[in-house]
């Protein structure tokens, strides 16, 4: 399609630094902070999320790099040029940044088309009329809007405003993507496709987003890098595989995906260099912690779908002996539940998912096997 | 309003445009409220007369000390005036109810043209409505005691126009519209999907009605039967037809003869402040109540969000009952009134009608007259100045403000403001117009105002609040995100109020703009205090020519010929105008593919663009409140 390459030409940059971000807001007299001190980078043309519980500060961050938020402390500059300081903010308009909404904000009085010309009839991005038109046709021939141009924007089904959304948001060729939740008010179905279609245009245009969400998922299998916020700061920064195979500490591990958090001491160090711990009163072999000595209180941490279980035992390290309690089918796969037994009481439990043919049966006695690179240990 | 707490605001120590219209307009509305009620306030505490500029004021507390020696007065007067006020408001409301219930929750046949019907006596005056009430019950000639004497049985029963019963029911007919064009909206707005939990958790309509629907209805009720007290405490029309025969002495009434002094006398203005402000103490609290229960009923709205549409109650065998109700209210309403007036004007003199008397005393004379009169043009044309220069003042200045402190980070200032421009409705027509009548001679030697248009212009705007409500609740219907979104596209601030939030608001405001210069062309009540015949609207005139002390102008069938002329005209330019706006509204709405509420008024116009504007939250918070009420039904 020419015309997207047409779009991509004029783009260029994006390279967004956040430093030191800090916003507080008062409440009933008191400064709460919300934001404490958040710094990131993205590179040009690539896909950040932030990915937090809500009511972490994603959506206040969002808004401060928007400029709909004025910050309280930190640098916030985009290819060079800042944008704010803790007392000096350039206003949204002057930002050259294109945002989607989470509820979409799409205008009720316009039509489609309207909504989409918008932005390049307003003074920052003002163009020629004719030219306008050529623009805000080919954002809509991106999200295949273009033969509803000139329907009324309320006429549209959620996907649709949606997609109306983002064409608006891409219109006047921002140097950065802002994207607040914005599939959180479709339908299961429409977000799967939508989630694959924003990443392809993001890639075929090659533009820089930053992405909010509060769904793992989304960000894991959009994103070329996820910051994980917690509590108004964030807690890692990283590639998708890298969070999820090697997270920073325990909330990281829990927030994104499942996972069996299983207390233990460290008590020694084997022939290779890796760590032996105890757990449910039995001795486990894991990589080595970092920094921890013996003695230390550690947590070992291993995904459901990494546990594998036998019937009977076999010489492999860090087996369990466990009986299965709960049984669950999800379809795709089975999750089951089994209570670890040492000297014939329950110490403790272990979450594991396997493929529905291959299951244990409930109440069964089983063995279970912690692979040791499997596993990770945390601080505690 | 933690929304409006995520006010942006760039460049923070510079005020924008916007600030400054804020400020502005925030100044205006103070200035036009404060003033003429602190004036008064002084009056009552300083002398007889005038406050300033004459040798008798100084400060004292004898009017108050006079009121009380007039105790047994003002106990009388205080009793008459809540018989009086209080049986019409809960008269007017019953009817309100009803009538709005049948339009709105049933499906009695021809319900739209009820709805019309309930709203034609709102474009007549009511110092027309009065006069042609007093017309229908002359006991001699009066139709409706005509029509009573047809009755088997009835031939000796006369209704006395001068008893105080007449005199409650009267009031409350001619204030019924008021109540259902703000009732409408309560229950078009109400979501049906409380009401249908209830019935699915098993409870009937009647249930369903006690439980879910009245309590969920109530506070904005409430809010309802404060206004419409207010309003009927205010008004000078029916008193001052019917109490000065009937011997009781009602607030109105009360404040009107206090000013209009004797021969000889000077006027007791500082007696007249201080009754002032014993009944603005009243309404202050009634306006307290109203303030909780608008709160309250916003609150629940935005608990159960916009639903669908509420399901209509089938009448089955009551379709007949209801329809006569609804035929008797129109006749006494609409059809009797409009008919003696008209009787009146082609007859010479009161003339008990009948087919004799028509054919052999009736004369169209009175029409050519009026229209050949030039002070009838001249006051028709200062009553559209006046009615339209304040509706748009007022509209002007509360949007703007509406606007500003709607999105204003919530500060002590603007709540105070927010309050303060509210308050207009706390203070009875009677009282505004006396206060601003003191206001205007207080300042004649400095600024000469007092009994020109201009004052006028600026009096009939005191009723700002109306505007300001409406302001207010539209520009919170404007999610502020499609305001970001403006900005983020790159609009400045001021074209992003310019193409997304005044186009959002037009409709609102339009549709409340028809609202008061429809009120103000009714006007009695504040001109009676302000005007001159030099800058007399057409009511006063009116009155003039009906009124047999008025000695040269009294001539009857003209006046009541003017009346029907005047009525006919303001139904034509407020319809027309409703009848754009509505649409308008009509088109966007159906554009959007959504169900438009009844637009045959200017509220109904309000409440579609209201629903125009489209809401996806609307379906999370609906199952939300539906979930509420199944827990509140299962206890
Ligand atoms: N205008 C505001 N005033 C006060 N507190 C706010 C305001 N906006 C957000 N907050 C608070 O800031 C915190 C972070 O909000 P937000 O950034 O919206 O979280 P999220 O990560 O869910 O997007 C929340 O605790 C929220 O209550
Ligand atoms: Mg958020």
């Amino acid at each position: 399609m020419t015309t997207t390459a047409d779009m991509t030409e004029a783009r260029g940059g994006g390279r967004l630094v956040v430093d030191g971000l800090e916003k507080h807001y008062r409440l009933d007299g008191a400064e709460v902070p919300v934001v404490k001190g958040v710094s990131f980078t993205i590179e040009p043309g690539t896909f950040t999320s932030l990915l937090g519980p809500s009511g972490c500060g994603k959506t206040t961050t969002l808004r401060c790099v928007a400029g709909l938020e004025t910050s309280d402390g930190g640098v916030i500059s985009l290819d060079g040029r800042v944008l704010s300081t803790g007392s000096e903010h350039v206003s949204p308009d002057k930002r050259d940044v294109g945002m989607v909404f989470q509820n979409y904000a799409i205008w009720p009085h316009m039509s489609v088309f309207a909504n989409a010309v918008f932005p390049l009839q307003v003074s920052a991005g003002k163009l020629p009329k004719k030219q306008a038109r050529q623009r805000a046709m080919e954002a809509l021939e991106l999200v295949q809007l273009d033969a509803y141009a000139h329907r009324p924007a309320t006429a549209l089904s959620g996907g649709q405003q949606q997609r109306l959304a983002l064409a608006r948001a891409l219109a006047h060729r921002p140097r950065l993507l802002l994207l607040d939740e914005p599939l959180s008010n479709l339908d299961a179905k429409l977000r799967d496709t939508m989630r694959n279609e924003l990443r392809s245009l993001q890639q075929r245009l090659g533009i820089t987003a930053l992405y909010v969400t509060h769904d793992q998922s989304e960000a894991l299998s959009m994103s070329d890098r996820v910051a994980v916020m917690n509590g108004g700061r964030i807690v890692q920064e990283a590639a998708p595989k890298e969070l999820y195979f090697a997270p920073a500490d325990r909330f990281v591990a829990d927030f994104v995906g499942r996972v069996n958090l299983i207390p233990a001491v460290v008590r020694d160090r084997d022939a290779n260099g890796d760590a032996l711990v105890e757990a449910f009163g039995t001795k486990l072999v894991t990589p080595c912690p970092a920094g921890s000595g013996t003695g230390a209180e550690v947590t070992v941490t291993i995904r459901p779908e990494s546990v594998r279980w036998h019937e009977a035992s076999v010489d492999r390290p860090n087996l369990l002996a466990a009986r299965v309690a709960r049984v669950e089918f999800l379809g795709e796969i089975v999750e089951y539940e089994a209570e670890i037994v040492h000297e014939q009481t329950t110490v403790g439990r272990i979450v594991a998912r396997g493929a529905p043919m291959d299951s244990p049966a409930e109440g069964s006695s089983v063995f279970l096997e912690l692979a040791p690179q499997a596993c990770r240990v945390l601080a505690a | 309003m933690s929304r409006a707490e995520r006010a942006t605001r760039a460049g923070r120590t510079r005020p924008t445009t916007m600030t400054v219209a804020t400020v502005v307009a925030g100044t205006v509305i103070f200035l036009l409220l404060a003033i003429p009620l602190a004036v008064q306030v002084i009056t009552a505490f300083r002398g007889p007369f005038l406050p300033f500029g004459v040798s008798s004021a100084r400060w004292s507390v004898d009017n108050f000390a006079t009121l009380w020696g007039l105790r047994e007065d003002f106990w009388a007067v205080l009793g008459s005036t809540a018989a009086f006020v209080g049986g019409s408001t809960v008269l007017s409301l019953l009817m309100a109810f009803g009538l709005a219930w049948i339009t709105v929750r049933t499906d009695a046949p021809f319900r739209r043209v009820i709805s019309l019907l309930v709203i034609v006596p709102f474009i007549v005056p009511p110092i027309v409505k009065a006069q042609a009430y007093l017309l229908m019950l002359s006991p001699e000639s009066g139709v409706l005691n005509q029509l009573i004497h047809l009755v088997p049985g009835m031939a000796d029963v006369t209704i006395d126009p001068y008893s105080f019963p007449t005199m409650i029911v009267i009031q409350s007919l001619t204030n019924v519209t008021f109540p259902f064009l703000m009732i409408v909206p309560i229950l078009t707005g109400m979501d049906g999907s409380l009401e249908e939990s209830a019935r699915v958790s098993g409870a009937g309509w009647g249930q369903t009605l006690r439980r879910v629907t009245l309590p969920m209805l109530w506070p904005g009720l409430l809010g309802v039967t404060v206004l419409t007290f207010i309003l009927g405490l205010g008004s000078l029309e029916v008193p001052l037809l019917f109490g000065q025969e009937s011997g009781k002495s009602i607030f109105a009434l009360k404040l009107w003869t206090l000013i209009s002094a004797g021969a000889g006398e000077l006027p007791q203005y500082g007696l007249a402040a201080a009754w002032g402000c014993v009944f603005l103490v009243i309404t202050t609290i009634a306006f307290v109540i109203y303030l909780r229960a608008t709160r309250d009923a916003e609150r629940r709205a935005s608990i159960s969000g916009k639903g669908f549409r509420p399901t209509t109650m089938k009448l089955g065998g009551w379709r007949i009952p209801v329809l006569l109700a609804v035929v008797v209210f129109t006749m006494l309403t609409a059809v009797l009134p409009l008919f003696a007036l008209f009787w009146s004007a082609i007859t010479p003199y009161p003339l008990a009608f009948s087919f004799e008397a028509l054919r052999t005393q009736t004369q169209f004379g009175a029409f050519g007259e009026v229209l050949a009169d030039g002070e009838f043009w001249a006051s028709l044309g200062r009553t559209l100045i006046i009615a339209g220069g304040s509706a748009t003042i007022a509209c002007g200045a509360a949007t703007v403000l509406a606007y500003g402190i709607a999105r204003a980070r919530a500060t002590g200032w603007t709540r105070s403001m927010d309050l303060f421009a509210s308050s207009s409705v706390a203070i009875p027509a009677v009282i505004a117009g006396f206060a601003m009548f003191l206001t205007f001679m207080v300042i004649n030697p400095v600024i000469p105002l007092a009994g020109t248009i201009a004052a006028l212009v600026i009096a009939y705007s005191y009723r700002v609040s109306i505007a300001y409500r409406a302001g207010f609740s539209a520009t919170l219907q404007i999610r502020k995100e499609l305001e970001e979104a403006a900005l983020i596209s790159g609009a400045s601030r001021l074209e992003g109020f310019r193409r997304i939030v005044a186009p959002l608001l037009a409709p609102t405001v339009f549709a409340v703009w028809i609202q008061m210069f429809i009120l103000g062309t009714n006007e009695f009540t504040l001109p009676a205090f302000l005007a001159t015949p030099e800058s007399r609207p057409l009511s006063v005139y009116m009155y003039a020519m009906i009124n047999p002390r008025s000695a040269q102008l009294y001539a009857p069938d003209q006046g009541a010929a003017m009346a029907l002329i005047f009525t006919l005209l303001v139904f034509a330019i407020g319809y027309g105008l409703q009848w754009l706006v509505s649409l308008r509204a009509i088109g966007r709405a159906s554009r959007r593919g959504r169900v438009v509420a009844s637009a045959t008024d200017a509220l109904g116009a309000a409440a579609a663009a209201v629903e125009a504007t489209d809401d996806p939250d609307a379906t999370d918070t609906r199952s939300v409140a539906t979930e509420q009420v199944r827990e509140l039904s299962r206890r």
